[in-house]
């Protein structure tokens, strides 16, 4: 609106000026390069639709002029001289007419483009910003704003300062708090946190990633954060359904390992064939049976409901523990198995926990190596840590999957396209299990020649 | 004279399981809709009849070996038990825990 009346103002003071000019230069007698002069401004400034108006106008007032003064005596008018001055009029009218609506078409595209722009970020459910390279907000949508106010984060200063000011507000402040002064400093990559408010169970989950000038400088962050309150509520549910069918799963797999330990006691009494299935159905029930367990697991380290049972622990002892226990199914596959130790420190561990780490890093490199190749277990202390590495020689994990190994039910597919049997659980399982105690697990693998995961435990000093 | 043992477990198959395992042992079962004399529970805590078998006894519940599909921190284990075992436990495990309750 405020646009339409601004050019019907432009307009009609141009005119104006037009015909106030007209008449001056009808009256004074001014030549024709003198009038274009005079004239150009004001036909450039109607310089619209109204152009070629202003311009007929103009044309046919000077001929009627010119038909007045002929009929008037005593006047004596140049008809040459008026033909030129409307001719050159007419023309700078059509001119800037054209140029007016060219200029004005793709003002209005630029400004259909900025305003289709703002509703898009604004309609979106996510908050979204867009930060120069000292984090001084640039733009920022409507829905970050609303987020802002809910969430009680201020609304001036750079990004990772207003994210700082609401650390005592968060359900673990201190990790919060430390993690954004992480943020703050990284430039290069782009990083995904989740973080909940505390007392309200609200949980959102923010991104960021640089933004690149067209040259490839670097040109800012931008930031998103969403709420995912609804997200973690059904990772929650499908978490507590997986906990009741695992223990529900407990009776019938109770009944079968029960009467197959019978039948076991009475396997002469089978043939040959008998004793065969027996075995097979024996393994089937282990792996349900193993599958169970981790599943059990895997919803209680969920749940945060894992309690390590701490205690010394010589990690060269547990490992060659492992390793002895798995040498019979490493020979049975024709896999040289070699545990490397010297004498790390003692680390405070859970025993049972960190045994089910190693059984599962070692029967996994013997699981994805092939008869003929090798099984490389080594401890030792690094900086006064402890430092296990399980390396293989087989199969591996292609590159752009070695980012998801530790996820839940992943499996590499290297392993699928094999059949090799598994849940994706192990290596998550484990992870979780050592980040608890504090140490690290890192996997590198190359596709077809091998894989190496090591492990770091902080010893007790 | 010979021991009874009371068996409180809802599933059939299971049931039928605990009943052979604990004829071996030599001891007499015990349903859990029976009354008599009993001198230990095998058990589901966690079920409605393991529950109501043990308000039964009250505070004379002779000792108890639970069998439970939940772990011991799930709080399902009652005051009189001796032996928590989760499922599947092996038939092994289930009779060394009722040969301690006997002290044999």
């Amino acid at each position: 609106m405020q646009v339409a009346r601004r050019r019907y103002f432009v307009t009609f003071v141009a005119v104006a000026g037009l015909a106030a000019t007209w008449g001056l230069m009808m009256a004074f007698g001014w030549s024709s390069k003198l009038g274009i002069v005079t004239f150009a401004p004001w036909v450039a400034l109607i310089g619209f639709d109204l152009g070629l108006l202003g311009g007929a106008l103009a044309a046919g007032s000077s001929i009627g002029l010119w038909v007045i003064a002929n009929h008037t005596s005593g006047v004596s008018v140049d008809a040459a001289q008026i033909a030129i001055r409307t001719g050159t009029m007419l023309a700078l009218a059509v001119g800037s007419a054209l140029a007016g609506r060219r200029l004005r078409t793709s003002e209005e595209a630029q400004r259909t483009v900025v305003s289709l722009q703002s509703a898009l970020i604004d309609s979106t459910l996510d908050g979204i910003c867009l930060t120069d390279e000292d984090g001084e907000v640039l733009i920022s949508n409507r829905p970050l704003r609303r987020i802002s106010v809910e969430v009680g984060l201020p609304l001036s200063g750079t990004v990772p300062e207003r994210l700082l000011a609401v650390a005592d507000k968060m359900a673990e402040p201190e990790r919060y708090r430390e993690r954004m002064r992480e943020l703050a400093k990284v430039t290069g990559t782009s990083t995904i946190d989740e973080f909940e408010v505390a007392g309200t169970g609200r949980v959102f989950r923010g991104y960021t990633a640089p933004v690149s000038n067209p040259d490839g400088s670097f040109a800012g962050r931008v930031w998103t954060l969403r709420e995912v309150t609804a997200d973690r509520e059904l990772d929650r549910m499908r978490d507590a359904f997986v906990a009741t069918v695992s223990h529900e799963l407990r009776t019938p797999l109770t009944s079968i390992s029960g009467f197959l330990e019978m039948m076991q006691e009475e396997e002469q009494e089978l043939g040959e064939s008998g004793r065969h299935y027996l075995e097979v159905i024996r393994r089937g029930t282990e792996r349900l049976h193993a599958l169970v367990e981790d599943l059990l697991l895997i919803a209680q380290i969920e749940a945060k409901r894992v309690e390590l049972q701490l205690g010394p622990v010589d990690v060269a002892e547990l490992t060659s523990r492992s390793v002895e226990a798995m040498r019979p199914s490493a020979s049975d596959k024709g896999v040289t198995l070699e545990l490397v130790t010297d004498h790390p420190p003692i680390v405070q561990g859970d025993r049972n926990r960190l045994t089910q780490v190693l059984d599962n890093l070692v029967s996994n490199a013997i699981k994805f190596t092939d008869g003929g190749g090798a099984v490389t277990v080594s401890v030792a202390s690094a900086d006064g840590d402890v430092r296990l590495v399980v390396a293989d020689t087989g199969i591996g994990v292609p590159v752009e999957e070695q980012g998801q190994v530790f996820s839940r039910f992943f499996r590499a597919s290297t392993a699928t396209r094999l059949a090799i049997p598994g849940t994706g659980l192990g290596l998550s399982i484990s992870r979780a299990l050592i980040e608890q105690h504090g140490g690290t697990i890192t996997l590198t693998s190359a596709e077809g020649e091998g894989t190496q995961v090591v492990v770091t435990l902080p010893s007790e000093s | 004279m010979t021991r009874r043992v009371l068996i409180a477990e809802p599933d059939q198959d299971v049931r039928e399981l605990l009943e052979l395992t604990v004829r071996r042992l030599g001891y007499e079962t015990v349903a859990a809709n029976e009354h008599g004399n009993v001198d230990a529970m095998l058990l589901e805590p966690a079920c409605a009849m393991g529950r109501s078998v043990l308000r039964r006894f009250g505070a004379d519940a002779p000792p108890v070996v639970c069998l439970s599909i939940y772990p011991r921190e799930d709080g399902f284990e009652p005051a009189a038990s001796v032996a928590y075992l989760v499922k599947p436990a092996s038939s092994n495990e289930i009779a060394d825990a009722l040969r301690n309750v006997f002290g044999v």
